[in-house]
C-alpha cells in the first residue's frame, strides 16, 4: 500500500517542481532539482541507496515529464542507471552507482548501434540515440563482447552531436574508432536478458512520456477552442471540432489504461510492454496532428508550442524500435498462441 | 475479499465445466432456436445462483458485489457461455425500473416472474425519436382507470419474445419535453398491440417496431406520477454499467483466434503487411479489455466520472468494428457469398455478418456521436450547443 501513497506524492511533488506552464525548463536547471529530489534514483534497489520503487513510480515520474516536454534526460538516465545496478559482477559497479546518484550522467542510448570488433578486441563503428551526450560522462552500450561503459574521455571514444528537428531535446552519436573497451557490465552471454529487461523498461517510460505530453497537447487545444471565436463563437461550439477533442481524449484514456495495466503486470513480455508504447506513441501522434490543425495558422508559427508538441511525438515513435517493427512482432506472438 | 472472489471464481468454474453449453452455435441458426436456447440457459443460471447477481439478497443468487458481479462475467465469457440476451432487458432494465422507482405492488408481480422466464422488452425509441429521445410522441390519455395508448415504437429488442413492455408515453405535450412523457407497463398481450420484427441486414430479427392502437394500460401500471417519466427511464437506462461491455471485450480477446485461423488457411502467416495489422488489432482489443476492465474496477472502488462510460463504448464499437472489418479483408471473396448466421453473438466467424452487426453498436445504446458530444460536454467541458435552431 505504502507504493499507492508514494505514486501520488510523487505526482504531486513533480507538478510542483514541473508547473504545467512552463514548457521544455532549461535541461540543465531540471537535472540538478531531479537529482536533488532523488529521481535519479527511483528505480534503484533500497540496498544500493536507491529508493526502490515500483515500475508505477517510474510511470508516474516519465508522464509528468512528458507533460512539460522535459528537456533533462531522465529516461535514458534511469536505464543506464538500472544497467550498472543489475550488473553484479562489474568490480566498479558501488562507485559508479554513487557517481550517477549524485548528478553524473551515464545515459543509455535509445537507437541502434552499428559496430565492429576487431581480433584485438577493439570496437569501432557508431551507436546512435544518445540524447543529452554532451553532459555525459559514459555511455552505457551494447558492445559486442556485451554491455560496457564507454567513457567519453577514453581513447578513440568521439561524440557528435546530430541536429534533430525536435527543439526539446539533443541527440548525439557516439562515434567509436579502435577503443578499447575496460569496464564490463556483462560478457556475451549476459547481454540478451539485460537488453530484454532494459528495454522492457524503455518501453514503458516512453510510453509514460507521449502520454503525458499528448495529454498537456489535449489542455492547450481544448482551452485554445474555447477562447478562439469565429463566425460570432467559440469554435470550442461547433460539433465537428468537439468531435475530434472526444476522439483525442479517447485515444489517451484508452491507452493510458493499457500503458497502467502493463506497468503493474511484472510478467508482461517485451511484446506486450512495446505494444503500450506503441498505442501512446501513435495517440500522441495523433493528438499533436490534431493540435496543429484545430489550432489554425498559430500552430504553424515557432513562437507558438503546439511544432514542440508535434516533433517529440514524431521522434518518439522512431525510439526503441518503430510501431512497424513492434506491430509486426506483435502480429507473430498472436499468431504463434 | 480476494480469498472470497477467488472461491467464487472456482465455484463457478466448477459449475461451467460441467454445465456451460457447448454447441449452442449450432443449435442457434433459427430465431426458435436461438430462443430456445437462450430460455434453457438462463433457467440453468437461475437455478445455479449466477443469472441476477446484482439484484438484492432477497432474490435467490442475488446480492452479489460489483466485485463478485465481475468475477461471474469473465468466467461466462472464458467459458464462452452464450451471453443472456433474451433476459438482458428483463433482469436489467426492468429490474432497475421497478427496483429503484416500482411501487411494492409492481414489485411483488413482476420480478419473482422475471425469473421463472417473464421477458421484458423495451418501447422507448421511436421514428421520430432515436438519439432525441426526449422527443417522443406516442400518446397516453387517461380514461378513468386506464390511459388509451396511440402511437408507434421502433428498434425494440426482441419485442417479438417479449412479455411485457416497458413503455414511455407522452401525457403532456407542454412545457419542455421531458416533463410531459409517463411511465407505463404494458402487457403485450393487450388488444391493440401489433409488433412487426425488423429484418436486418445481416438477416437476423433482432429488433422489432410495436404499434399501439387503443391500447388500454390500468393507471396501477404507471412507474411514479404522471408526467415524471423521463427521471424514470434514467434508473431503466443507467442500470447496466460496464459489465456488458467488460465481457463483450473479453470475448472479442478470445476470439482473436479466429483471426489468427484465417491468417493461416489463407496463407498470410508470412505476410508482414498483415501481420503489423494484426499487431495493431491484438493491441487495440487488449486496449479496450484495459480500459473496460478500469473502468469496473474504479466503479467497484466508487469512483465513476462524466463520460468515462462514453470512452469505454466507442472504443469497443470501434475496435469490434475493426476486428470485423479485418476478418472481412483477409477473408475475401469466400465472405461474399452467404453462409449460415449464429443469433445472439458478435464474434461468428461470418464475417459479413459479424461486420454488419457491428453497426448495432455504434448506433444503439446511444450513438457513436452522442457519445462524443457527452465526452466533449461533460468530459472536456467544451460549451453546450444552444438550443433550437433558425433556418
Amino acid at each position: 500500500m505504502g507504493a499507492v501513497i508514494a505514486l501520488d506524492e510523487l505526482t504531486d511533488a513533480a507538478q510542483k517542481a514541473f508547473p504545467a506552464e512552463e514548457l521544455s525548463p532549461s535541461r540543465d536547471e531540471s537535472w540538478q532539482l531531479a537529482a536533488k529530489m532523488g529521481w535519479l534514483m527511483v528505480r534503484l534497489p533500497e540496498e544500493d541507496g536507491g529508493l526502490g520503487f515500483t515500475r508505477e513510480a517510474s510511470t508516474a515520474l516519465h508522464l509528468e515529464m512528458g507533460r512539460v516536454l522535459a528537456a533533462m534526460p531522465l529516461i535514458p538516465a534511469q536505464l543506464g542507471l538500472q544497467a550498472i545496478a543489475a550488473s553484479e559482477d562489474f568490480a566498479e559497479r558501488a562507485n559508479w552507482l554513487e557517481r550517477l546518484a549524485g548528478g553524473e550522467y551515464a545515459p543509455l542510448p535509445m537507437l541502434s548501434a552499428k559496430l565492429t570488433q576487431a581480433s584485438d578486441g577493439t570496437v569501432s563503428g557508431m551507436i546512435s540515440g544518445v540524447f543529452e551526450g554532451d553532459m555525459a560522462v559514459a555511455v552505457v552500450a551494447e558492445l559486442p563482447g556485451g554491455y560496457a561503459l564507454v567513457p567519453l574521455e577514453a581513447p578513440g571514444v568521439s561524440l557528435v552531436e546530430r541536429a534533430i528537428w525536435d527543439p526539446s531535446r539533443r541527440l548525439f552519436d557516439l562515434v567509436l574508432d579502435g577503443f578499447a573497451p575496460a569496464l564490463m557490465l556483462t560478457d556475451a552471454a549476459g547481454a540478451k536478458p539485460l537488453h530484454d529487461r532494459l528495454s522492457g523498461e524503455a518501453q514503458l517510460a516512453l510510453a509514460a512520456d507521449c502520454l503525458g505530453a499528448a495529454g498537456a497537447a489535449l489542455d492547450m487545444t481544448i482551452e485554445y477552442m474555447k477562447v478562439r471565436r469565429q463566425f460570432d463563437r467559440p469554435i470550442a461550439l461547433f460539433q465537428a471540432l468537439k468531435h475530434r477533442a472526444a476522439d483525442m481524449k479517447t485515444r489517451i484514456v484508452v491507452a493510458e489504461a493499457l500503458l497502467w495495466k502493463r506497468a503493474r503486470d511484472e510478467s508482461a513480455s517485451i511484446t506486450e510492454l512495446a505494444a503500450a508504447k506503441v498505442l501512446a506513441a501513435e495517440a500522441f501522434r495523433f493528438v499533436t496532428e490534431e493540435m496543429v490543425q484545430l489550432h489554425g495558422g498559430i500552430g504553424l508559427t515557432d513562437e507558438h508550442p503546439c511544432h514542440l508538441f508535434l516533433k517529440r511525438a514524431l521522434l518518439n515513435l522512431q525510439l526503441c524500435g518503430n510501431a512497424d517493427l513492434w506491430n509486426e512482432c506483435l502480429g507473430r506472438a498472436a499468431l504463434a498462441k | 475479499m480476494t480469498h472470497d472472489l477467488e472461491a467464487l471464481r472456482r465455484e463457478v468454474r466448477s459449475f461451467l465445466a460441467t454445465e456451460a453449453p457447448s454447441g449452442w452455435r449450432d443449435a442457434s441458426r433459427t430465431q426458435d432456436d436461438f430462443v430456445r436456447t437462450q430460455r434453457d440457459w438462463f433457467g440453468k443460471l437461475v437455478r445455479a445462483g449466477y443469472a441476477i447477481p446484482h439484484w438484492p439478497a432477497d432474490y435467490p443468487g442475488g446480492g452479489r458485489s460489483l466485485a463478485e458481479q465481475k468475477v461471474i462475467y469473465e468466467e461466462l465469457a472464458g467459458a464462452d457461455c452464450p451471453r443472456l440476451l433474451l433476459s438482458f432487458v428483463s433482469t436489467y432494465h426492468a429490474f432497475a425500473t421497478l427496483h429503484e422507482c416500482g411501487n411494492a405492488g409492481q414489485k411483488a408481480r413482476y420480478l419473482p416472474k422475471i425469473l421463472e422466464g417473464e421477458t421484458w422488452c423495451q418501447g422507448f425509441s421511436e421514428p421520430g425519436a432515436g438519439s432525441d429521445l426526449a422527443a417522443i410522441r406516442t400518446r397516453a390519455e387517461r380514461k378513468g382507470d386506464v390511459y388509451v395508448i396511440n402511437g408507434q415504437k421502433v428498434w425494440s429488442t426482441m419485442a417479438q419474445f417479449a412479455d411485457k413492455c416497458l413503455l414511455l408515453a407522452r401525457t403532456s405535450a407542454d412545457g419542455v419535453k421531458q416533463a410531459g412523457i409517463t411511465y407505463l407497463l404494458m402487457d403485450m398481450k393487450a388488444p391493440g398491440v401489433t409488433i412487426r420484427p425488423i429484418h436486418q441486414i445481416q438477416g437476423d430479427e433482432e429488433f422489432a417496431e410495436i404499434f399501439l392502437d387503443n391500447v388500454e394500460i390500468p393507471v396501477s401500471e404507471r412507474v411514479g406520477e404522471e408526467g415524471k417519466g423521463w427521471a424514470v427511464a434514467q434508473a431503466t437506462l443507467a442500470s447496466e454499467r460496464g459489465l456488458t461491455l467488460m465481457e463483450l471485450s473479453y470475448r472479442m480477446r478470445g476470439a482473436l483466434g479466429r483471426v489468427a485461423g484465417l491468417i493461416r488457411e489463407h496463407g498470410h502467416s508470412e505476410d508482414r503487411g498483415v501481420l503489423r495489422d494484426f499487431g495493431v488489432l491484438v493491441t487495440q482489443v487488449d486496449a479496450v479489455c484495459a480500459i473496460a476492465d478500469q473502468f469496473l474496477d474504479n466503479r467497484i472502488k466508487g469512483i465513476e466520472h462524466m463520460g468515462d462510460a462514453s470512452i469505454v463504448k466507442n472504443a469497443y464499437s470501434r475496435a469490434l468494428r475493426a476486428y470485423s472489418a479485418f476478418g472481412l479483408r483477409l477473408g475475401g471473396m469466400d465472405e461474399q457469398y452467404v453462409a449460415p448466421i449464429t443469433f445472439g453473438d458478435l464474434n461468428t466467424g461470418n464475417w459479413m455478418a459479424d461486420f454488419m452487426n457491428s453497426y448495432a453498436w455504434t448506433i444503439a445504446g446511444g450513438s457513436e456521436e452522442v457519445q462524443r458530444n457527452i465526452i466533449a460536454e461533460r468530459m472536456l467541458d467544451m460549451p453546450r450547443e444552444p438550443k433550437g435552431w433558425v433556418l
